[in-house]
Formats: structure tokens, sequence, C-alpha cells
């Protein structure tokens, strides 16, 4: 099966420099889905080490994390519109409490993804500066799903950018998320930074329950 | 229960009664971009509607969901999801017509006999599992959007979820124009009838108990968050740019989209 796409993928490869397409783009398409691949085993690996304690797992899970994830980025994506009215202390705050909540959703559900599994599926390109990786998530006892993975170069490495499930992307999710909170407090970033906190709360004792 | 067409306009009559949202300061660019990219003039009243939903859905629609997970097993639920998907394949084929996709609509053709013979009435995926050909939804909603209809503005409609004037219109369409709407009238017909939207309402709802469970759990706006994730699925779903995002058995609107997803094996 991992034999066969593979192969299906080299295949492509080969295509893509036979016929027309910059040689550049295609090249990024290996790449981006080779790093997928490597960050998903990597991110695997991590979670289903079932020997090192929470704490171990949650730190190594958080390291690749900020090397594959342009939290920087994303974050300031998702925060949109209000980043600019937001002070420097307030982007900062903001920025620390992100990493924290992208850390801790994942640490959250060690429990529920104990003895996950991840493929490559197809890959392909969509944009000038993105690729879209497409994976296949599979748990024990529950149907597989398809995760897409946008990969973009930050300071000339491959980095994820967004994750798309089922035609829905996180970070534009997320920015309506977080915007409407700002919005239903009359503007407030701090309403906003109050919340993060509250949540990540609610992650860490959801993390200690679930194990 | 009133028919689809007037129940649209009571809904869109109260919608209009209930006031809009506050419009952003026009001076500022990125609040217009934003206003306008939520396209949710009437957020008030629908936030009104999603809070009248979330108690319906503490009381009633979870708990039954839950029942049904715990006490059906899995195959059988499968089978149940099966045959709700086959029995909207007319639909389902009807729209691949009219939107101009005969290599979809021979797929759906195709389903519907096999499932229904080999498949036991639909019971079970035949064409799918053994064939390859695997089941897509379509419905009036996205149609008419295909047609170059516009959304309109975003609805909360409770127990029927997140939805738009244009969906809505789809979804009464979808109605009126099944198979089964036509059999003809009596109480054996009233019961089936019935009885196939309960159980689609139970079989979707206990579909999305993670997921909604999450979001309920873990969102700090639920109601955004549902509103963003239905409105860029239900794009994807047009442009069947995620093909088979959604199984047969989901509905045109609301949480119908939000169907479970099986990845290409």
């Amino acid at each position: 099966m991992m034999l066969l796409i593979q192969r299906r993928l080299l295949l492509g490869a080969g295509l893509g420099l036979a016929f027309a397409g910059p040689a550049l783009a295609q090249q990024d398409i290996g790449r981006a889905a080779s790093f997928i691949q490597a960050t998903g085993q990597e991110l695997v690996a991590a979670i289903n080490d079932t020997r090192a304690d929470l704490a171990t797992r949650r730190q190594r899970v958080a390291a690749i994390l900020r090397r594959a994830v342009d939290i920087d980025g994303v974050g300031r994506f998702i925060l949109g519109r209000w980043w600019r009215q937001a002070s420097p202390q307030q982007q900062q705050d903001y920025l620390k409490l992100f990493e924290e909540t992208l850390i801790r959703n994942l640490s959250a559900r060690f429990g529920e993804y104990q003895g996950v599994r991840f493929s490559l599926g197809r890959s392909q390109q969509r944009t000038e500066d993105d690729v879209l990786v497409n994976t296949i998530i599979e748990r024990p006892n529950s149907a597989p799903f398809a995760l897409d993975w946008r990969v973009g170069e930050v300071n000339g490495q491959p980095k994820v950018v967004d994750v798309i499930a089922e035609g829905t992307s996180l970070r534009l999710t997320q920015r309506s998320e977080y915007s409407a909170v700002i919005q239903q407090n009359n503007g407030s970033v701090d309403a906003l930074l109050a919340a993060m906190r509250r949540q990540i709360q609610q992650l860490s004792a959801r993390e200690q329950g679930g194990r | 229960m009133p028919s689809p067409p007037r129940f649209v306009a009571a809904l869109l009559s109260l919608a209009l009664l209930a006031g809009c949202a506050a419009r952003p300061d026009p001076s500022d660019p990125d609040a217009v971009a934003e206003f306008k990219q939520n396209n949710d003039p009437l957020e008030p009243f629908n936030r009104t509607m999603f809070s009248i939903h979330q108690g319906i859905d503490k009381v009633v629609l979870r708990p039954v969901a839950v029942v049904y997970r715990d006490v059906v097993p899995q195959p059988v639920r499968t089978g149940v999801s099966n045959v709700l998907g086959n029995l909207r394949t007319p639909v389902i084929l009807a729209n691949d017509m009219l939107q101009g996709e005969p290599r979809r609509a021979g797929d759906t053709l195709g389903r519907f006999l096999i499932n229904s013979t080999i498949g036991l009435g639909g019971i079970f995926d035949v064409a799918g599992d053994h064939f390859g050909v695997r089941g897509h939804s379509e419905d009036y909603g996205q149609t008419l959007a295909v047609w170059g209809v516009g959304e309109g503005a975003y609805l909360f409609i409770p127990v029927l979820g997140p939805s738009n004037p244009r969906d809505l219109s789809g979804f009464g369409l979808g109605i009126a124009s099944d198979p089964l709407t036509w059999v003809g009238q009596g109480v054996a017909v009233d019961v089936l009838t019935g009885t196939r939207a309960g159980v689609t309402v139970i079989d979707t709802r206990e579909s999305l108990l993670d997921a909604l469970d999450a979001v309920n759990r873990e969102s700090l706006d639920p109601y955004a968050v549902l509103r963003s994730a239905y409105r860029q699925r239900r794009n994807a779903e047009i442009n069947n740019t995620n093909d088979n995002v959604a199984p047969a058995a989901a509905g045109g609107t609301g949480f119908g989209v939000g169907k479970g997803y099986k990845p290409e094996p």
C-alpha cells in the first residue's frame, strides 16, 4: 500500500518533469510531501510512545510543532485585522498563547490518538507559493479521515501554514472564531486573551484526565 | 408541518422583525471586509436561533443520538445510513443531471441499481465496497449555486442547522421532488416519510457526535465556528473540489453536510 503510493508519487513527479510546468514548483511538491511525511512520522512516534510520561511526550510534540509550523505567520493571519489594533504587549502575549493552544490541542488528545497511523495520500500543488499535501489519519476503532496540509516556504524552509479537513480550512475557521470573541466583547483583544487562557486550562485538565 | 415555502417565508419575516446586525464602521475597510466575508447581516437573530437549537440539542437530539450509538451496533448503523443514502439517490441523480454531470449521474444510477438489488434495498453499499463506485451527495441547493444563484444571507435554523435562503429553498425542493412524497397519501405514507425524517435526524446527529462535542467543549465561540465551517464546506461541495466530501446519506442543508467522510482507500 505504502509502496504503491510512493510509486504513484514518483510517477507523478516524473510526469510533471516530462510535461510543462516550472521545475522548481515540481520539486516543491516532492519536498513538501517528504517534509509532511517526516513530520507526521515524528508526531505519530511521539504520541504513541507510551513509555514516556505525559510531560515528556508533550515537550517532544511541542518541539516538532515549533519546528514544522509557521506559528508566528499563522497566528498573525488568524488574529487578522485585530493584530494591528493590539498593543505590542498584547501581540506578544497572543502569540505565546496561540502556540500553547496549538500544542495543548494535540496533547489533550493523546489518549484519543493512541495507536494513530498516518500515511500520505495524493499530493498536489495549489498556488504559486503553497503545496497541499494530502494525508490519511487512521485511528483504532474509528473511521479514517483525510487531512490536507498546506505547506508554504518560510525563510527557505518548508512550514505548515494551514490544515484542511473536509474542505474546511482550520486557520479560516479559527480566524472567524477569534474575531467573533473580540467583537462580542466590544472590540477587546484582552477578552480574547482571557478566553484563550481559560481554554488552555481546560485543555490541560483534559490532558491529565484523558490518558 | 407547514409546507416548506411557507416555512421559509415565516422564518424570513421573523428574521426581519428581529432586526439586523450592527453595520460596521464604513470608514474601517477591514471591518467592512470582515462583515462581507461573514455574510451574516442577521447575526443577532441567528444567534438567538442558535441558542434555541442548543437547548433542543441538549435535551433531545444529542441524548437520542447517544442512546442510538450505545444501543445499535456499528454494522446496523452503517446499514441504516446506507438505506437513507439509497433513498436519496433519485434526488442526487436529478441534481447530477441538472448540473450537467453525466459521469456523476451514471455513478449515481449505477449505485442505485446495484445497491437496491444486490445490496438488499440499499442496506449494503455493494457498489462502493466491491465495485469501487463511491457515493457522492448532491442537492438542489448545490444545483442552484452551479446555476449562479447566490447563497443570500447566512441563516441558522434550529434542528436543521446552518443554512441560507438558497440552500433552504433547495431543501424544500428536495422534499417536494422526492419520489416518496409522490407515492400517494394516507396514514401509511405519512408514517413512512415521518419515520424516514426522524431516522435521518438521528443518523446525522450520531455521525456528528464527536465533532460537535469537540466544538461545543473547546471552541471559544461555537456559533462562529459552525458558520465558518458550514460555508467553507458547502463551497467545497458545490465545486466538487474535495469530492465525496459528504456521503450520499448527507442531506442538502444544515448539519447534513457534516456527515462523516471516507477518504479514498
